[in-house]
This record gives structure tokens, sequence and C-alpha cells, in this order.
């Protein structure tokens, strides 16, 4: 995060920057404390004008009031209208201001964790609108909380879930989720109310306080906060295994936490809890874990097969997305199963094959809704936490308060420990004591603590004011404390970062084969240790289940091939802006979408030609110059799950890559001359409005083909090919779309070259063909204007092209 | 364990492997027990049929290529002691070894299990895997998904990215130096024998 705070704070700036940010919150926060008062005071105008048109007719009848004509208004206010989506738009609004404000005060970013930035800026609102004499709304509202600021985080996190590092740890990351998390409810609650009942001569209020409340207190203050964890771990870059560690428990002690919950809940009134219903608990929790994963797999397995279909209507592809992930949600919920483990389940199951499905756009859609809504949602809920905390009844025990925040942390430390020695014994890689620590200090309490406080009920639970101070107090604790600290604490004892690191081909031919010489050795040693298992689902996956699930081609396509051909993208990309910072201007690569770059299958032995002048040495310098200042961003698709780092690392080859390229232009050269006329090139005519409107002010007779009538094509070209142009001679040219203003982001054409690349399994013979230009008349009635309005739906992921036309001259 | 469980005496070698392999008393003997269990015909070696017996083997990939493994060329019988000294090389590594200087490299180290599955790749021994041997293993692994021009591509580009030295072919160095980022104890390892 300090890097882009650095990069995008020029330094004259600096001075006026923290002014801005200050000026800009107390506009805000006025603006809500002024807004707020109106809505009591301003009354409805609508009625006015028809009243006193009736009353004028109305003459006879007793009694009847002669209402004065008023002039008509001209200009009213009727602020409670839209009072209620005014305010949350305001809501919505601060928060995003206040993320923006955060970084544009470079240092602060860096010292101070988001989410106490935002916190402290909750208290101060709710502070002004509390000194504004205004009753602050119930903003932390659990059916707010819950139905609407939480599903989004949730949804982000599980969609974007790295897979592979979760279920090699999943024994370990359940047993701290589900073990770790009753061991903290039961030491907690326990320990709580015999602190509580130690004082027997001097009665206080803390007498009251029962068993089961203790239990239930323990309960809601132990399981650790995805939201809280997400924010702070995202910012420490720390390295995977300990990330999705922590993470993992996060969100799978849900389960858990709703279980005991209920449980105590339940039983509190009664007084009692019964073998029985300990039994009935487990049985519970059961219920609740799997039922959640069910109820999630389920809608996630609907929202696949609907994507196979989605291949005429894109633009609504993201939508199937969301409302299913929402829908398995609010399912788990209604049958009170773990919401948050059906959510993270639906969007596991369904990413594989919603991906290979969707188009290029429509990735980028779901991947920037979810970032976005998920980003707003932290914002708010750390907002309103501080405001809530202002506006809440605080019942101050420094008893109660001060035991609570030491036996959280004594708690989490023992369980991390205890367990840790156990499950060291079955892992291979063991956990260290530095890991041990991270993991003890991740463990951080949030909103979702103090939601489930909010719920409790007051007649049952006289105490509830001093049980949500205590929680507030933890998580301020947690949050300020652990959060701020832990970033120079990853630092100081050194644990391993997280390796940016991408993966070459050898790497990923390498680990497969590893994996299958694995499967094989525990084969004959007769062991069904987890390489058996992860190759029999991967068989039973690929025979059965892909078929169903992705439409067409592309459920044939080997893993390798596809990541073959995302580096193969990726260097395309980088081929093209070095060739084109030779022979265009500076400003070209930035327009440049290198959105829908297709090769035909297969990839031809030469990927992408591009023509390429020799290469002195001057010019391999300017080159070099060039790929470092303009090389587009390429977004690995792998690595989204980080919110705040959606962007990944520019330019990460270093010389090897470069040299590499190198010697593959020199390669290319000499290759294309010996071919003739066969210029590999990205195949389908654009689709999109910019492209026809460049295509038709071109003035060429462009061959515009819409989705429905390529031959046996079920899935529509792409927009914005790239097209190249062969030239008489034996150099052949880049030519490059400069009328279409593309949004230079996405660039995850590594999927898009993927689908391609497989799509076109009857087209045996070329790689990126381009015949040269003359063609018999082909759609004919193509051309027709209207058929632009086909250019506003997506045409999807691939194109099935014969040939193609340059349509600049 | 029935009455014709072994116990370490009947074990040919077994004190011996012990010592070398580093694996402790109860994994030697269920690995015997495993061996014997293979060897239909009890004649106390394994052959390849015995190998090739096992489920699931003739579905992987690189199934012939690992029964190759054990049985080197020349050989045509495995005895229990190569048995064990193979499966070794897939013992997590131990963290604190105290290194004997004029001990050799030892089996289950990071070192050696890449060791182990360089030779897997290098059918001819000679130190290096070439561009065709590499296409070997790519077609094994990709099969008739893929067309050969495709994975002449792959073959070539992988070749591109390791090859240090220019000889085109990737030598056992740059094999590892293309695996520094993956943990190879952990991918290695098969968590049973332990």
């Amino acid at each position: 995060m300090t890097s882009r705070t650095g990069s995008h704070s020029p330094a004259g700036f600096g001075k006026s920057l923290p002014e801005r940010g200050l000026l800009l919150l107390v506009v805000l926060v006025l603006l809500e404390g002024s807004v707020l008062p109106h809505g009591a005071a301003s009354s409805p105008d609508t009625s006015h004008h028809t009243k006193a048109g009736n009353g004028a007719g109305n003459g006879t009848g007793n009694g009847t009031v002669k209402i004065a004509k008023k002039a008509f208004p001209v200009l009213s206010l009727d602020y409670h209208h839209i009072q209620t989506p005014f305010e949350i738009s305001l809501w919505v609004l601060l928060a995003s201001l206040m993320k923006l404000g955060f970084h544009l005060i470079p240092r602060l970013s860096g010292i101070v964790p988001e989410s106490c930035l935002l916190i402290v800026v909750g208290l101060m609102v709710g502070g002004l609108i509390k000194l504004a004499g205004e009753k602050v709304p119930p903003v932390l509202d659990s059916q707010f909380f819950f139905l609407c600021l939480l599903p989004p985080i949730i949804l982000d996190a599980g969609y974007f879930l790295p897979i592979r590092p979760f279920m090699e740890n999943l024994g370990t990351i359940l047993i701290f989720a589900v073990v770790g998390t009753l061991w903290n409810a039961f030491f907690i609650g326990g320990l709580l109310y015999a602190v509580c009942q130690i004082q027997p001569n001097n009665p206080s209020n803390l007498h009251q306080l029962e068993l089961l409340p203790c239990l239930l207190f323990g309960s809601i203050i132990s399981a650790v906060d995805p939201v809280a964890v997400l924010a702070v771990f995202e910012e420490i870059h720390i390295n995977e295994l300990l990330h999705i560690l922590v993470f993992g428990e996060s969100l799978l002690n849900d389960a858990v936490t709703v279980v005991l919950y209920h449980l105590f809940e339940e039983f509190s009134a009664v007084g009692s809890v019964t073998v029985l219903d300990g039994v009935l608990g487990i049985i519970s929790f059961l219920v609740v874990a799997c039922g959640g994963v069910l109820v999630g797999a389920i809608y996630g397995i609907l929202a696949a097969f609907t994507s196979r279909f989605t291949s005429h209507t894109r633009v609504i592809e993201p939508l199937f997305v969301f409302v299913y992930s929402y829908m398995a949600y609010l399912s788990a919920e209604m049958f009170h199963l773990s919401g948050i483990m059906a959510l993270i389940a639906c969007g596991a199951v369904m990413r594989p094959y919603v991906e290979a499905n969707i188009s290029h756009k429509s990735h980028t859609t779901i991947k920037y809704f979810l970032k976005m809504w998920s980003s707003v949602s932290e914002t708010l809920i750390f907002i309103f936490l501080g405001v809530a905390t202002v506006d809440g009844q605080h019942d101050w025990n420094w008893t109660f308060v001060t035991v609570t925040v030491i036996l959280c942390l004594v708690a989490r430390v023992i369980g991390v420990v205890g367990l840790t020695y156990m499950i060291n014994k079955f892992r291979i890689v063991k956990l260290t004591t530095k890991d041990q620590f991270i993991i003890a200090y991740g463990g951080l309490r949030g909103a979702i603590a103090f939601s489930l406080g909010f719920l409790l009920k007051k007649e049952l639970f006289p105490l509830r004011e001093m049980f949500l101070t205590a929680i507030i107090t933890v998580i301020f604790f947690t949050v300020f404390v652990q959060g701020m600290t832990i970033k120079p604490l990853v630092e100081l004892l050194a644990v391993k970062k997280k390796q940016e690191a991408k993966r070459s081909i050898n790497e990923e031919i390498h680990t497969q084969f590893l994996d299958h010489l694995l499967t094989g050795i525990e084969d004959i040693c007769g062991h069904y240790g987890h390489h058996h298992w992860k190759d029999k689902l991967n068989r039973f996956n690929k025979k059965y289940v892909k078929k169903c699930l992705i439409a067409g081609e592309r459920s044939k396509e080997p893993q390798l091939i596809a990541f073959y051909h995302k580096m193969e993208m990726k260097q395309a990309i980088e081929l093209v802006e070095s060739g084109g910072g030779v022979k265009m201007p500076s400003s070209i690569p930035s327009t440049v979408s290198m959105q829908n770059i297709q090769p035909k299958k297969p990839p031809p032995a030469k990927p992408v030609e591009r023509a390429l002048p020799q290469l002195p040495k001057g010019r391999e310098e300017e080159i070099r110059k060039i790929l470092r200042s303009n090389l587009q961003r390429t977004r690995q698709r792998l690595r989204s799950y980080n919110r705040h780092t959606l962007v990944a690392d520019p330019y990460e080859d270093g010389l090897g890559d470069l040299l590499i390229k190198k010697q593959r232009m020199i390669e290319l050269e000499k290759k294309i001359k010996d071919m003739n006329n066969y210029l590999t090139v990205p195949a389908a005519p654009p689709d999109s409005p910019t492209m026809c409107r460049a295509r038709l002010a071109s003035g060429k007779d462009t061959d515009f083909k819409p989705a429905q009538q390529q031959k046996g094509n079920t899935i529509g070209p792409d927009p914005q090919a790239y097209h190249t142009k062969s030239v008489s001679d034996s150099v052949p040219a880049i030519q490059v779309d400069l009328a279409s203003p593309q949004s230079p982001d996405s660039v995850n054409m590594m999927d898009e070259f993927r689908r391609a690349g497989q799509q076109q399994q009857q087209q045996e013979d070329q790689g990126l063909m381009m015949r040269p230009p003359s063609r018999p008349g082909e759609a004919d009635g193509a051309r027709d204007p209207q058929k632009l309005t086909r250019c506003l739906s997506d045409p999807g992921p691939s194109a099935d092209e014969e040939e193609d036309e340059p349509f600049l001259p | 364990m029935g009455s014709s469980s072994s116990n370490m005496n009947n074990i040919p070698d077994g004190q011996q492997l012990l010592q070398e392999t580093g694996f402790s008393a109860a994994h030697i003997v269920r690995l015997y027990e495993r061996f014997e269990f293979l060897d239909k015909d009890n004649t106390g070696h394994l052959r390849p049929e015995d190998l090739e017996t096992v489920p699931d083997l003739d579905k992987n990939p690189i199934g012939a290529r690992i029964i190759g493994a054990f049985f080197p060329p020349g050989k045509e019988t495995l005895d229990f002691g190569s048995f064990v000294r193979i499966l070794a090389h897939f013992r997590p590594a131990d963290s604190n070894r105290a290194r004997d200087g004029a001990q050799q490299e030892p089996a289950n180290s990071t070192t050696g299990k890449l060791r182990f599955a360089f030779q897997l790749y290098d059918q001819d021994g000679d130190g290096k895997i070439s561009r065709d041997e590499l296409l070997q293993v790519l077609r094994s692994m990709l099969g008739l998904q893929v067309t050969e021009e495709q994975l002449q591509c792959i073959a070539e580009r992988a070749i591109q990215e390791a090859d240090a030295d220019k000889d085109d072919a990737i030598s056992f160095d740059e094999f590892r130096k293309s695996l520094e980022k993956v943990d190879i104890d952990h991918k290695m390892s098969i968590s049973f024998l332990r």
C-alpha cells in the first residue's frame, strides 16, 4: 500500500493534501450532522396543491374549511421523501472519501492500518452527531450488518480463495477453527464466571452473572473475525501459509460460533444445559457446518450450470454469480446454518467452472464489483463500529473488561500453542514458534462479535450493556494494538513474506510431474494419502463434472495448456509494446487494450508474430526503457484474493525474460522470412460499439459479422481484436486500432487467450491466421447498421473466426 | 498384525536399512509387509509385472517411468533393500541432522529428492534433460489432448526459460534452479513415511 501511495502523491502536493483530507472530512461530517435534523422538520409538500385544487371546488358540505389558495410551489424541499436512501448514500460517500483521504496522506497509511483510521473516523462522526444533539442512527443494526454488509466481504474472500493452500492445510485450519474456538469460548466463559464470583463480600452486579450468560459471552468474543483479519493481514503481506491459516480459521469458525451462540442463548432462559443438550449441540454443529457447505455447493453448481448457457447474454453473467451466492447465504441463514460457510463454498465451487464459461469482460466485472463492494462494506463496518461506540450506553466495569481482555489474549496463546503441538505431529511442514506467534497474534476480533452482542435481548441478559462495552474494548484493543504492531513485529521477527512470484512454465511442468510422481509412489506404497485423493478428485472432475458444467470445448483443456497460453499472451503483450514503442508514439500503449487477442488453436509455433525490424544495439536499450516505463499491467488471475493488491506487479520479469524475448524476436524474424503471407493474427472482427464505429469510419468494406452469423459458432467473437496486416514486403507490421479507447485496465488476456485457444478445435490447420484480403462477400447482411445494436452486448470470450480483415488501412 | 508379522529380525538387512535410510523400525516393517504383498509369487524379489498390478498406476501418466525407476536398466528384479532405498527419497527431510562431513548427501534431502526426480526425466542418463526427453514427458502427461505443435512450443519455451548455459538441454542445476520457489520438501514427501 505504501508503494502505491508513494506513486500517487507527487511531491508538490504534499503540503495541501493532509489539509484537503481533513477539510473533506469536516465538510462531510457537518453535512451529515446538519442533514439529519431536517428529517424531522420537513413536511411533505406534495399534498398541498392537490388539496388546494379540491378544496376550491368543494363549495358545499358542512364544515368545509376554505383552504386559501397558495402560490404554486416552484421549489420545495421534501427531505423526508428521500431520507433513507440519501443518508445511506451519504454514509457510503463518506466511507469512500475517507479511503481516498487516507491514501493522500502518505505516511499515515504506512503506520496505521486502515481499519484503525476508519474506526477513529467513525468515532469522530458519532461524536459530531451526538454533539449536534441528534440521535445517532442505529447504523450497526444487526439486520443490516448481517444481511447487507457482511456478505460482500465474505463472497469476495470465498470467490478468490486460493484453493490449493486452503485444501492442503484444511486439517490444520479446521482444528484451529473448531477446537480452538471451543477452547477459547469455554476457557473465557468459565474463567470469567469464576472471576465474577470471587468477591463474596462485595456484592456487585457481577454476581448476578450466571454461568450460561458467561459462556455465551465467551462464545461471542472468542471467534476470530474475518473482516478484521482481512483488513490487517492484507497490509502486511505475510507468507501464504500463515495468511491462509489465520484467514481460513476466521472463516470456518463461523459454524462453531453460530452453534454455540444459539445453544447458549436458547438455554440461558432455562438456566441449565443437560448432557442431552450437549450432544444435540454437537450434532447441531455438524449439521450447521456441513449443511452450510452443502447449501453453498448446491448453489455453486447451479450457478456454474447456468453460466454454461449464458453465451448469448453476456451482460448479465456477473449477476448470476452475485445473486446465486447471495441466495446461498440467505438460504443458509434461513435454516440457521452457517451463512459464511455457505457463501465460501458457493464461491469456491462455482469459480473454476464459471470462469471457464464467462467472457473476459464479465470476469473483470465480477472481480471489480466484488472488490468494490467488499471494500465499501469493510469501510462502512469500521466506521459504524466507531459510531456505535459513541452511541451505545456503556456500562464500564473495570474488573469485567480487563479480565476479558487478558483472558482473550491468554486463551488465544494457550490455544494456539497447544493445538500446534498436536498438529505438528501430523504435518509435514511444521509450524515454527514464529508461525505460532503470528497465528496467535493475528487473532483479531471484529464487528461480528459486536453484532452478535447487539442481538442479545435485554430481558434475558440484564448485563447486556456491560457485555457490549467489553466486546468493544476487546475489539478496539485487538484492532488498534495488535493491528498496529503486527507489521513491525513481522519485520522484527523476519517472518517470511509473501513471494511475489510468477510461475514459470518450468515450474508448472515440473510441479505437475511431481504430482504424478507422488501419486504413483503413494499407490506403490499402498498409502492413500493426500495425493491419491487429490488425483482421484481431479479425475472425477475431468471426467464428469467438467462436461456438465463447462460449455463447449473448453472442458477438455488441460491445465498446462491454459497456463502456457497465459504466458504466451503476456509475452505477446510485452513484445507488442516493445515493438510498438519502436514504431508508434508513446501515448499508444495506454490506449492499446490488449483485450482480446485471439489466437486460434493450436497456438502457433510462433505465437504472436510481430515482425520487428532488426534490433541494433541502441534499439535494444530503447526497448528496455520502453518496457520498463510503459509496460501495461498484466493482472494475474490467480492472485486476486488480496483486495489491496488487485494489480499484480507489472515488471517482474527481470532480465532473463528480456533476453528470451530478444532471442524470440530474432528467431521470429528468421521464421517470418520463411513464411509467406501467413501471419499469426488475432482473429475476431470487433463487435464493440467503438470498434464498429471505427470500422465504419475508416470507410473500408469491413467484414462485420455478428456473433450469430459465424459458422458453427456458439460463442461470439470478441471485440477489440488485434489486427496485423500483411504487407507486401517481407516485414509485416503491426497495426493497432487507435480508434478504440478501451479502458486500459483489465488485461486479463490470458484468459481470453486461453479460451480462444482451445475454442477452435474445428480448425486444425491454422495458427492465428490471416489470409490476404480478397474474400468473397461474406455476411453481407452484416453491414446493416442496425446490427450495431448487437455490438452493445458482450459477444463472448472467444471467437471462432476463419479469417479476418484488417480494418485499418 | 497377525502371526505372520515380521519383526526386524526377519527382514533382510533390516538393521542396515535402519541406519542407511533413517526410517524407523515401524516403517521398515510396514514397508516390508507391503513388499510381501506386492510380491505375489513370494520369490523375495519384485519384478516389473508385480508393480504393474498396483491399481491406478496404469492410469498414471508417468506410471511406466516410475516403475522404470525402480528397475534400473539391467536389473530385472528388485529386492527389499533397493525398494526401501528408493522410497527413502520420499521421507520428509529431517531438520536437525548432524551433518557428518564424510557422509553422503542423504536421500531424502532436497537435493536427493530433486535428483531422483531428475533421473526420471533423464532416461538416457547423460545428466541433462534434452528437448526430446522433455517432449516425451509432456507427451505422456498431456497425451492426446494437445497437438504436437503445442507440445513443441511448450518444450521450446521451457528450455528457453531454464537453459542458462545455452546447451539446449536442462542440466541438474538448471532444473533445481527452476524449482527454487517450490517447497520441494513438502511437495515430495509422503507423510506416512514418518
